[in-house]
């Protein structure tokens, strides 16, 4: 696409009815999904005590506590962290220019990780809260370091993220493979999950989350800007530095606070972009409406599944991502190519 | 691996052959009448040992059934889940004793087993992990009899199997007749209350990260010593799998009230030290969990040491057994 042309569809001209209608059928599909995902599961719960789960609860029934207490808040964080994952996303990829960025580029999922395994081998992460408390610490502080080493350009910031990845993956691993307790509590964390949260607070990391999701839309239009490069971004009057530290304040939280609630889910950030990218048009107010929208519906698909799959049990969610995430990629890959950002 | 520490490894190595060498004539003795050998049915095999090992080295579930049994352990490897269960005599003897092998089988140090120079070697892992071990390499150095747990349950066959080949079979059977007979009392003691039960069994290690608790039936860790004194564990595994899968199932949170709803009582799995593990936590904070019948009715029931898997330890958990399920004789 021409600059003239990304300029003309950053403006918003063109396709904006298709764009609301596209919008709005996304909405109602991740409606759709959400009452899938509260009526399917190990338990099979009538749709009519499903309904009267949610509008006229009991407390002594099992099927409205599995409603109510397990999966409507479980439906609530896959939208949740859905959102989160891929909106961070589609940060990630307009502010690097590079299609196969994706969150944990900054260290956050190798930052929590390191982090939740150090917490185990002292005997920190005894319940979930700490869990949580250790693995935004360790996301935000690897972030941190990416972010200061790379700020000033997109490369840089790739680099710096892939090398503190490797380092702390590295250093993380050794002490696994030294202590068998802290590889055994570490291997619950690392398979990213949805299930049990319900018991888990919660609130915190969902609210800041949501605040993120609201500060990425207000910054989507500066970011719109600096897709077409620094150069003509200054020319339209944006602050470059400005943008670009927020967006990575911004990738950081969400993708932070996701990784720390739901352990590591990879692909979402990775592939729902790339869904996206062409209806969105090359406008990045709309990727981001988009991908809110798709992130959560992916997740939602995929959590259902890890529900289901197994006769007893269930498989975790990213296991499921990454399965329904590699044809999507290779199909959006054939279908769109990599897509222009 | 220096040059030093090489030639030393091939040293013990040719040293370790030549003794096991000598106590394996066809006729099942050498001349001098010691090192008499016989054969023996191990997982691996009829093997051909010691008749009267004196240097024995022992892995995984072999390690506290050979402590306990007096074996003339060498070496071992680290068995720290049993250090709570092992009385102060078999704890110092574990502690004294060489480290051959970590907690994993793949932790095995062979170059150390090499330097105990053992007549015998006893791996006591299932046979599923009995892959991680280089089993030709410890042939070499001495005769090798794997004898690793199936079912849980099996624990009391496999310690009499590990005990039998490392000549340690007196002390065994003298730990065996103590348990049968206190687990006999026990089993009068409750007869006219537990045998009515219909019973469920939390145990310790579901994946409270997927969601899912771990549902023991009869024969599992949690539930094969309290069958002894007359439990009955309802129910069976949905999809049975090898060794303990054949016995427990991990559902997921959701299917709590179909596993356990029709429970008259539940026993459920706790730390040595009467804490409740995080994955038994973690259904005892479900709504699910406060709305079963028996945990309405108050007949639940801690169990610890579920982990016992000699005759030894499995005492203390009959003493826990009894302590737990005390309230039920008062009602």
């Amino acid at each position: 696409m021409t600059v003239a042309g990304r300029a003309r569809e950053a403006a918003g001209t063109g396709k904006t009815v298709s764009r609301t209608g596209l919008l709005v059928g996304g909405l109602v599909l991740m409606a759709v999904v959400a009452v899938l995902s509260i009526g399917i599961g190990a338990r099979s719960v009538a749709p009519g005590e499903v309904v009267r789960a949610l509008f006229d609860y009991q407390g002594s029934n099992d099927d409205h506590v599995i409603v109510r207490d397990v999966r409507a808040p479980r439906a609530l964080l896959a939208i949740v962290v859905g959102a989160a994952l891929a909106v961070a996303g589609a940060l990630i990829q307009t502010l690097a220019r590079n299609p196969l960025a994706e969150p944990g580029i900054l260290g956050v999922t190798a930052g929590a990780g390191f982090s939740v395994t150090i917490g185990s081998a002292l005997g920190l992460t005894v319940d979930q809260a700490g869990e949580l408390g250790l693995a935004v610490i360790g996301s935000v502080v690897a972030a941190l370091l990416v972010v200061a080493v790379g700020r000033h350009s997109p490369l840089r910031l790739v680099l710096a993220g892939v090398a503190l990845t490797a380092v702390l993956n590295g250093v993380a691993l050794g002490l696994r493979l030294m202590l068998p307790d802290t590889f055994d509590a570490y291997r619950f964390w690392s398979v990213g999950s949805l299930a049990a949260r319900e018991q888990a607070p919660m609130a915190l990391p969902m609210t800041v989350i949501a605040l993120a999701l609201i500060g990425a839309l207000l910054l989507s239009r500066a970011l719109n800007a600096l897709s077409l490069g620094a150069t003509v971004a200054h020319t339209l009057g944006a602050n470059v530095g400005r943008v670009r530290v927020a967006a990575l304040v911004l990738i950081t939280v969400l993708s932070g606070a996701a990784t720390a609630v739901a352990g590591p889910i990879l692909f979402v950030g990775l592939i729902v972009p790339h869904l996206v990218r062409r209806p969105a048009g090359g406008s990045v107010p709309w990727l981001i409406l988009y991908t809110m929208v798709l992130g959560p519906i992916l997740l939602l698909v995929a959590d259902i599944g890890s529900r289901v799959l197994l006769p007893t049990g269930e498989v975790p969610v990213a296991i499921v991502t990454a399965f329904l995430g590699g044809p999507m990629l290779i199909w959006a890959v054939r279908r769109y190519g990599a897509g222009s950002l | 691996m220096s040059i030093r520490r090489s030639s030393g490894l091939v040293g013990a190595v040719a040293l370790a052959l030549l003794v096991t060498g000598c106590g394996s004539s066809d006729g099942g003795s050498d001349d001098s009448g010691k090192g008499k050998t016989r054969t023996f049915a191990a997982d691996n095999g009829k093997i051909k040992i010691p008749s009267d090992p004196k240097r024995v080295v022992a892995t995984g579930y072999a390690v506290p059934a050979l402590i306990e049994g007096g074996a003339p352990l060498v070496g071992i490897s680290s068995w720290k889940r049993g250090e709570s269960m092992m009385s102060k005599q078999d704890l110092a003897t574990y502690k004294k004793t060489p480290k051959v092998a970590g907690e994993l089988a793949t932790e095995t140090n062979y170059e150390a087993i090499a330097e105990a120079e053992p007549d015998l070697i006893v791996i006591g892992v299932p046979a599923p992990v009995l892959g991680d071990i280089d089993v030709k390499r410890l042939e070499g150095i001495a005769p090798v009899v794997a004898i690793g747990p199936t079912v849980p349950s099996a624990w009391r066959k496999l310690a009499h199997k590990q005990s039998d080949a490392a000549g340690a079979l007196k002390k065994f059977d003298a730990a065996k007749e103590k348990y049968e007979t206190e687990a006999g009392k026990l089993a009068k003691k409750y007869a006219n209350v537990l045998p009515q039960l219909k019973l469920g069994h939390v145990g310790a290690y579901g994946e409270t990260a997927k969601g899912t608790f771990q549902r023991e039936f009869g024969g599992s860790w949690g539930t094969n010593i309290a069958e002894d004194v007359g439990a009955k564990y309802y129910g069976k595994v949905k999809e049975p799998g090898p060794g303990s899968k054949a016995v427990s199932e991990y559902p997921s949170i959701e299917e709590l009230p179909d596993a356990l709803g029709k429970a008259d009582a539940i026993t459920y799995s706790v730390n040595p030290d009467g804490s409740v593990p995080k994955p038994v936590k973690y259904v005892m904070d479900s709504k699910l969990w406060k709305n079963l019948p028996a945990v309405k009715a108050g007949k639940t029931f801690p169990i610890r040491y579920t982990e016992a898997a000699t005759y030894g330890q499995a005492m203390q958990t009959l003493d826990a057994i009894d302590t737990s399920f005390a309230p039920l004789l008062k009602r």
